[in-house]
């Protein structure tokens, strides 16, 4: 039996290669910098709750959370449309803000800060996900099957005029492609998918509340996505699992809980400075932060 | 008339970069349209091509009003073209270019979702061969010299559908031999039957080429014949020799 | 009366928003990239100001100005040892932006595990009561915050429109090519952007600390506001960015008279990402537009 730490790793290393994946469709494939990444990962995580909790069934609420995400994404895309890197990343940053913001005071549906407790374990055709290893083969399942619609897209020809997008908007332009069309189709399957790490997420913790979904979770995924290097789905997977598990050696130097959380952010923080500075395509990156 | 734009105005800010320009280019002709640095011919490039937007003017594309296309409109609509500072993917291959170029529907997710990347070698090498670019499909932009990327900039430009071709600069910064090699290209389309535009600050590489000429100098059309008319005319050379 | 309350908290808090924004959009101005870390700067400074007066007892003024110059000294490190090499290296400002908020987790993290997570008061001053002005209660502290820093205003206007240093600066900002064509060295003068930059938000710091309290994460929402303000009244411009800072105050104050007070970060963000969209160059604002 795979004792319950290991399995704990494990689910958000699968969650988090969702999280990164999807990241890297808008910032690595079609050079978006998208920081507001965590607002559609905190949407689907308050849509799945919240429908399960209205008895939608899980499966529905899990389709939702990704297209309510989704959805966001459009928004987003259709909001920051003309704005390009730094102000891109600025104003997506904002957009998460108010999201957050939204999370915090809405509190007729989000319960604001008191968050929301007591999401139900997820329930498919009967058969119900209780124990941590039934809910790590789901996870494992909905990670291998978004990262593997992911990877196929990104290799087809769509994929290709999302990097050309990147790469040069205009000249894409100029062959006839109407590239807001195809960013916002990347935002879209971004969003959406984050959006089901959002439910993955909440129906393991069982509990949410909006401080999961600000700046620190932002740099944990943006460093996952920059380490593992951009454009490089391979990249994104080894560097869930680097950047998961190198902190955990701290556990072993039995730390107070009060330092244990700022060490790790520490660590998370100097491993994205060095990396920029020192190897900025991260492990297999093929494309340069523009 | 295969393009025909009429009174076209543009300025930047308090910078009058077009002041009620005219022109016409026929069908299957060469037209070249020459002026010294900063006259505003690589503006009305822009305009033409909707990349930039024009203050005031119309422009009709074989018949049709292209005026308040957007700039992918105007591609699909016919007109294809090439930039002075060369617009490549610098993190895709040769091939990838020109399978961009003449690819259909690829925007579609659902369309695209099973295919795979290189799809049409035959016509790939065709097109590099047209243009005399000798180099292995899987070469990435960023790996090309500047004389190939020019090369490159040509045929994802002649690959791509089109009724009018535009050239910007075309040979410019290019050595002597790509030159004649670039000329020669540009006359074989034009002998199948293409419409070209060129932009060229040289007058000599226009001269021999074109079929027709219009002259620009600082934002308006100061001349326009046939070359050999153009050569001739005082206030061109006065136009180059001033600046 | 609300009126004039509304309005002295605006002039209060907008005096401390563009304490924040006039140090940024100086660094932005000169260096033409997002000193996103300057959130962190102004913490600093506060923390700094806590170490000397409250931990080590110095005597209040000294710590002040003990903690301003370490703050500017701050900003220069974080020019020298993160920014220049990655400018060196070609990076883009996106990689410029990215390290910028590595720098902030970073440091909020370090402060949080140095001083803890909760929070502190400075304790120079007493719970003042408020006075009377027009109907509005204003303490002593927060006058003196406002003059504070319409004197450092009018001293930076003065700085850079008078001094060489300063319309070196200028000149830096304007067209950073020519400048360094004339001979300009365009790293001191960055060095000096930093330092001067940054002792303004260790001032703001220092003034927070006074007037709120000081938490390790507060960086973030000063930076959020200053910047917001620097983009109101526009990012390249001095004066426009305190303009703005204020314009932010009002906005704020006024917002949440008619909103639950929950919203009034929302608020900020919300004209953020207006400007950002419309009016990226600002109201006052001259350069040329973010859009490619």
């Amino acid at each position: 039996m795979i004792s319950p730490y290991i399995l704990n790793i494990l689910i958000f290393i699968c969650i988090y290669i969702i999280l990164a994946v999807s990241l890297n469709v808008a910032i690595g494939y079609t050079g978006l910098l998208n920081l507001g990444h965590v607002a559609f990962f905190g949407i689907g995580a308050y849509t799945s709750a919240l429908l399960t909790k209205a008895g939608v069934p899980y499966i529905v609420a899990l389709i939702c959370a990704g297209v309510f995400a989704a959805i966001l994404g459009f928004l987003l895309i259709l909001a920051t449309y003309r704005l390009k890197g730094d102000y891109l990343a600025l104003a997506t940053l904002g957009f998460n803000f108010v999201i957050y913001s939204l999370m915090l005071n809405m509190i007729f549906l989000t319960n604001g800060p008191l968050g929301i407790a007591g999401i139900a374990k997820p329930s498919i055709f009967g058969l119900a996900i209780k124990t941590n290893f039934s809910y790590f083969i789901f996870v494992a399942v909905i990670c291998t099957i978004s990262v593997s619609i992911i990877y196929f897209l990104m290799r087809s020809p769509f994929g290709r005029l999302l990097e050309a997008t990147r790469d040069d908007e205009i000249g894409l332009r100029v062959l006839g492609k109407n590239t807001f069309a195809l960013k916002s189709k990347a935002m879209v399957i971004s969003a959406f998918f984050a959006g089901i790490a959002g439910s993955l997420f909440a129906h393991y913790i069982t509990y949410i509340d909006p401080t999961s979904f600000t700046l620190p979770e932002v740099i944990l995924i943006v460093t996952i996505v920059i380490v593992g290097g951009l454009a490089s789905i391979k990249g994104s997977i080894i560097a869930a699992f680097v950047i998961l598990i190198v902190p955990e050696a701290l556990r072993f130097v039995a730390l107070p809980s009060s330092i244990l959380g700022p060490t790790r952010q520490i660590i998370y923080a100097l491993i994205l400075i060095i990396i920029l500075m020192f190897r900025p395509r991260g492990i297999s990156g093929r494309v340069d932060l523009k | 008339m295969m393009l025909k734009i009429k009174s076209v105005h543009k300025s930047f800010g308090g910078v009058k970069a077009l002041q009620g320009c005219s022109l016409e280019v026929a069908r299957g002709k060469i037209t070249a349209l020459i002026g010294p640095n900063g006259s505003g011919k690589s503006t009305l490039f822009n305009i033409i091509s909707q990349i930039e937007d024009e203050d005031k003017g119309r422009i009709w594309l074989d018949g049709e009003e292209i005026t308040r296309f957007r700039d992918y409109k105007v591609s699909r609509r016919g007109i294809s073209r090439t930039f002075q500072e060369v617009r490549l993917f610098h993190n895709l291959t040769i091939q990838d270019h020109i399978e961009i170029a003449i690819g259909k529907g690829d925007e579609s997710i659902i369309k695209s979702f099973f295919k795979k990347r290189k799809r049409n070698t035959e016509k790939v090498k065709e097109m590099l061969a047209l243009v005399g670019l000798e180099k292995p499909l899987d070469t990435y932009a960023t790996d090309l010299s500047y004389g190939q990327r020019k090369l490159l900039d040509l045929a994802i430009a002649i690959a791509s559908p089109h009724k009018l071709l535009m050239l910007d600069e075309p040979v410019a910064g290019v050595n002597p031999k790509l030159r004649e090699a670039i000329k020669k290209i540009i006359r074989e389309l034009n002998q199948k039957g293409e419409t070209i535009l060129v932009i060229e600050h040289d007058m000599n590489f226009v001269m021999d080429l074109a079929d027709y000429v219009f002259v620009l100098d600082a934002g308006k059309l100061i001349a326009e014949g046939k070359p050999k008319m153009i050569q001739k005319n005082k206030k061109v050379l006065s136009a180059y020799l001033g600046e | 009366m609300v009126i004039t309350q509304l309005i002295a908290n605006s002039l209060i808090i907008g005096s401390i928003y563009a304490l924040v924004a006039c140090g940024f959009s100086l660094i932005y101005s000169t260096n033409k990239f997002m000193h996103f870390a300057h959130g962190v700067t102004v913490v600093i400074g506060g923390y700094l100001l806590y170490t000397f007066f409250t931990l080590l007892h110095l005597p209040f003024y000294l710590a002040s100005i003990v903690s301003v110059i370490l703050t500017g000294l701050f900003g220069v490190l974080s020019y020298r040892v993160i920014y220049l090499p990655l400018k060196n290296k070609g990076s883009s400002n996106a990689i410029l932006l990215m390290a910028s908020i590595g720098i902030v987790i970073l440091f909020e993290n370090v402060i949080q595990l140095v001083f803890g997570a909760d929070i502190k008061t400075i304790g120079y001053l007493d719970v003042a009561k408020g006075m009377d002005i027009f109907g509005a209660s204003v303490t002593p502290l927060q006058i003196v915050i406002f003059i504070i820093a319409v004197v450092l205003f009018v001293v930076l206007y003065l700085f850079m429109s008078k001094t060489k240093l300063g319309r070196n600066m200028r000149a830096v900002a304007d067209n950073s090519e020519l400048a360094r064509i004339i001979g300009i060295n365009d790293k001191r003068i960055s060095d000096y952007s930093f330092f001067i930059g940054s002792c303004l938000a260790g001032v703001a710091g220092i003034l927070v600390a006074l007037e709120q309290n000081l938490f390790p994460a507060m960086g973030l929402g000063l930076i959020i506001k200053g910047f917001t303000g620097a983009i109101i009244g526009g990012i390249n411009f001095i004066p426009g960015a305190i303009l703005g800072s204020f314009i932010l105050g009002v906005a704020e104050n006024f917002g949440i008279w008619y909103l639950p007070s929950g919203y009034k970060d929302a608020i900020a963000f919300g004209l953020l990402f207006l400007f950002l969209l419309f009016k990226p160059n600002g109201l006052f604002g001259i350069k040329k537009g973010v859009k490619e």
